[in-house]
Formats: C-alpha cells, sequence, structure tokens
C-alpha cells in the first residue's frame, strides 16, 4: 500500500497517543480528527474530547467534511464535555496531550497564532486568535503542534508576536510533512528528533528558518498496513488531503 | 474569554486564570490581563477582567413561552453566556408546551428568568449548524453572507434570507 506526506504524518500523529490518555484538539484540525479516529480505530484505548462537547463520539461515521466542529465529532458521544471544561480539566493537571497549530513557529516553539505581519492592531493576517493556545500550551503535559506545510516562512527564526509557548517542565512536540522536532523537560530550545523516510536532514535544514544542530537522527518507520488500512476505514472520503493541498 | 465571562457571571471582577505564561497577549491588553500574586503563597497568576456583555442571543432548539430552554445538541459556550450577559434573547427552531420541561427540568439549559425575549425563528442559526435539527453548513448562503459582509450589505442579505430569497 503507497504513502504520501498526509499518511505519514497522520501515522507519527497516531503514535502520539498512548493508551489511557486524554487527548484534545481545537478547531478546523481535519489532519489530527481523521488520525485519532485512526488510532481508535487501531484499537488505542484514550479518550478523545473536542470543541463540538462530544466526548468518544462514534469513529466509525466517517467525515464528511474538513470542518472538526461538525456533528461529525459529537453523534454517538458518551458525554458531553464543553471547552470551559476541557480547559479546566487541562488546568487541574488531568488532560495529556493538545493538538494544536501555528501560524509561524521559532526554535523556541514561541507560536505566532494572533497575526503576521504590521503590528497588533494592524496586522497583514490576522490569525484565529489563539487564547485557547494560550492558555493551554503552558500546562499541558504534551502540547503537540501540527503543521502540514515546512518551509522558512512557518519556521522562523524569530516570532515578532508569541501568542504563547511552551513551558519549561513540559514535553513540547512539533510534527511537520517532513519530521518530528521535541522540546525535552527541562530544555528550551526544539530539537530535531527524527525525519521521515523520504527526506534528509538536508531537506529539513533548507526549509526550517532556524540553525538545527542534528547531524544523526533516527528516521521514522513508514506508515505500517495496518496504519494505513486504519486511516482508509475511517476515512473513505479522504479528508485527511485537504490540509495538503 | 471564558473566564472573563465566568467574572461576569460571578459578579467578580476579575479571575486567575491557568496558563498564559510566555504569551505577548498579556502585555498587548493591560486592560484585559494582568499579573497578581495568590494572597496565599504568593505564586504569580494572570487575571482576565469580567466581561459582562449588555445582550447575548442564542439559538436554541426548544424554549416555551416564558424562556425555559432546552439545548438538545451540543451547548458550547451558551449556559455561561446566558449567565453572564445582562440581557438574553432567545431565538428557536420550535415553541414548545411548558410540560416539556417539567417532563425532564435537568434538560432546561436556561431558565425563563435569565430571558428577557424569546423569537420564534424555524432555521435561525443557518447557514451554520443546529444539531440534531440540520447538520451541515450551507455554504453556498455562508458565501453569500461572507460576500455582503464585505460589501457592508449585511441588512440586505438578512431580509433576502428571511423572505427565502438567497
Amino acid at each position: 500500500m503507497g504513502y504520501g506526506k498526509p499518511e505519514m504524518m497522520a501515522a507519527a500523529i497516531i503514535r502520539e497517543i498512548k493508551a489511557g490518555d486524554v487527548v484534545f484538539h481545537g478547531l478546523a484540525s481535519s489532519t489530527i480528527m481523521v488520525a485519532m479516529k485512526a488510532a481508535k480505530a487501531l484499537g488505542i484505548e484514550y479518550t478523545y474530547v473536542t470543541l463540538s462537547d462530544g466526548v468518544d463520539h462514534d469513529w466509525k461515521r466517517p467525515p464528511y467534511v474538513a470542518s472538526t466542529l461538525t456533528e461529525n465529532t459529537y453523534t454517538g458521544s458518551v458525554a458531553t464535555f464543553g471547552l470551559d471544561e476541557i480547559f479546566d480539566l487541562f488546568a487541574s493537571g488531568k488532560g495529556d496531550i493538545a493538538f494544536l497549530s501555528c501560524l509561524q513557529m521559532d526554535k523556541e516553539g514561541r507560536i505566532a497564532m494572533s497575526y503576521l505581519g504590521g503590528d497588533y492592531d494592524h496586522p497583514k493576517l490576522r490569525g484565529p486568535g489563539g487564547a485557547g493556545s494560550a492558555t493551554l500550551t503552558p500546562i499541558t503535559p504534551r502540547t503537540t503542534i501540527w503543521k502540514p506545510q515546512h518551509d522558512k516562512k512557518t519556521f522562523v527564526e524569530h516570532v515578532d508576536f508569541a501568542t504563547t509557548m511552551p513551558a519549561l517542565d513540559k514535553e513540547f512536540t512539533l510534527i511537520t510533512p517532513l519530521c518530528i522536532f521535541r522540546k525535552p523537560i527541562g530544555e528550551k530550545y526544539l530539537k530535531l528528533d527524527c525525519i521521515f523516510p523520504y527526506t534528509t536532514i538536508e531537506e529539513v535544514k533548507e526549509n526550517t528558518g532556524w540553525a538545527i544542530d542534528e547531524t544523526e537522527v533516527p528516521v521514522m518507520d513508514a506508515p505500517t498496513e495496518a496504519e494505513l488500512a486504519a486511516l482508509k476505514q475511517v476515512d473513505p472520503n479522504n479528508i485527511l488531503a485537504f490540509e495538503f493541498k | 474569554m471564558i473566564h472573563a465571562l465566568r467574572a461576569g457571571a460571578y459578579g467578580v471582577p476579575f479571575l486567575p486564570v491557568a496558563g498564559m505564561w510566555g504569551s505577548d497577549l498579556v502585555a498587548q491588553r493591560p486592560e484585559f490581563y494582568s499579573v497578581m500574586k495568590s494572597p496565599f503563597d504568593g505564586t504569580e497568576v494572570v487575571c482576565v477582567k469580567a466581561l459582562a456583555p449588555d445582550y447575548a442571543i442564542i439559538h436554541v432548539q426548544e424554549a416555551d413561552i416564558y424562556g425555559n430552554c432546552r439545548i438538545l445538541g451540543p451547548s458550547y459556550q451558551d449556559l455561561l453566556l446566558a449567565r453572564a450577559a445582562k440581557k438574553v434573547i432567545i431565538t428557536t427552531e420550535r415553541i414548545v408546551g411548558t410540560y416539556r420541561m417539567e417532563e425532564e427540568p435537568k434538560l432546561t439549559a436556561i431558565p425563563h428568568f435569565l430571558v428577557e425575549a424569546v423569537v420564534d425563528l424555524p432555521g435561525g442559526a443557518k447557514p451554520g449548524i443546529c444539531y440534531p435539527e440540520y447538520l451541515t453548513v450551507d455554504w453556498a448562503d455562508h458565501k453569500a453572507y461572507q460576500k455582503a459582509v464585505k460589501a457592508g450589505e449585511v441588512s440586505l442579505f438578512a431580509d433576502k434570507m428571511l423572505e427565502g430569497r438567497l
């Protein structure tokens, strides 16, 4: 079975989720939604909470649009749990992973989510706000950022206005179509953790705006047949491709 | 925002929030964020100023003529909004008899005494979603709405929509 960047990224996301985890994703997160449904299909026993109010919705019902705020992430839920309660859950240390995204990021994991270019009141691009990620990122044990583009416009040397940044005492992970960066607990900067089978450290360096010191990193295993089958099972409409167009 | 609305609903001037450390938003908006020390152990916390909107307009699946509301799909932050706002206007998919609330009082998400007015407005959340009444966004109408916003013609759009002429 063949795979491309979307399937590799989805497999990397699935592998972040462990049994027993309580996992949240934000708005407009179709890549994460498909990967999380596939993680359910693979039998990983974790809890899925999201802005739709649903808890562990019926993952067998395939998504038909890329929006993650439809009945598809609500129907068949075993409970309702609102965003206000989700913030409280993570604030009180009972959440594990928050999957969030960014407009830009730098080597410290400082994230631009509010705006790009110009200034706060007169931006070139107004972002979705991101006070939610400002609340969650510093308190979540394993904040995991995914970004379907890997280029120097996105991963820059210095973010001008940081909507949020990781805490020193928390894990922080960045998953891109080429590789995974991690900020270990107690450290300040992202380190290249592994690269995907179809790329090289050189390609990652060429497309990253900060200096990468690592010279040798492991290559992550390609998606397994089981992972690819799970992705296909939960996503017959190929919503996974949406963010890679 | 949620904590600001909570402070509004609780009737206190501000509330401490978890997280927010390292965010440039705190310095950017001093009229909304402030850093304080806990009076108990000196821990530093970010605080947000209370927010009490003049009006909250909330669309529900069922309401009675007194303003008792049942939210049958996701309720998002509607309960909080209804408690933080000074006045609440309800639009509803349908008006139901109060006996529905008497049968299952726990399903009444917003009680009548918080509500100023009830508007019988089937389809009132369109072109958005109102689970389980309509499940998908009407993208054609949504684009027409965006176009109307850009052109400053929202009231014209609303007229057309209410008259079914979109």
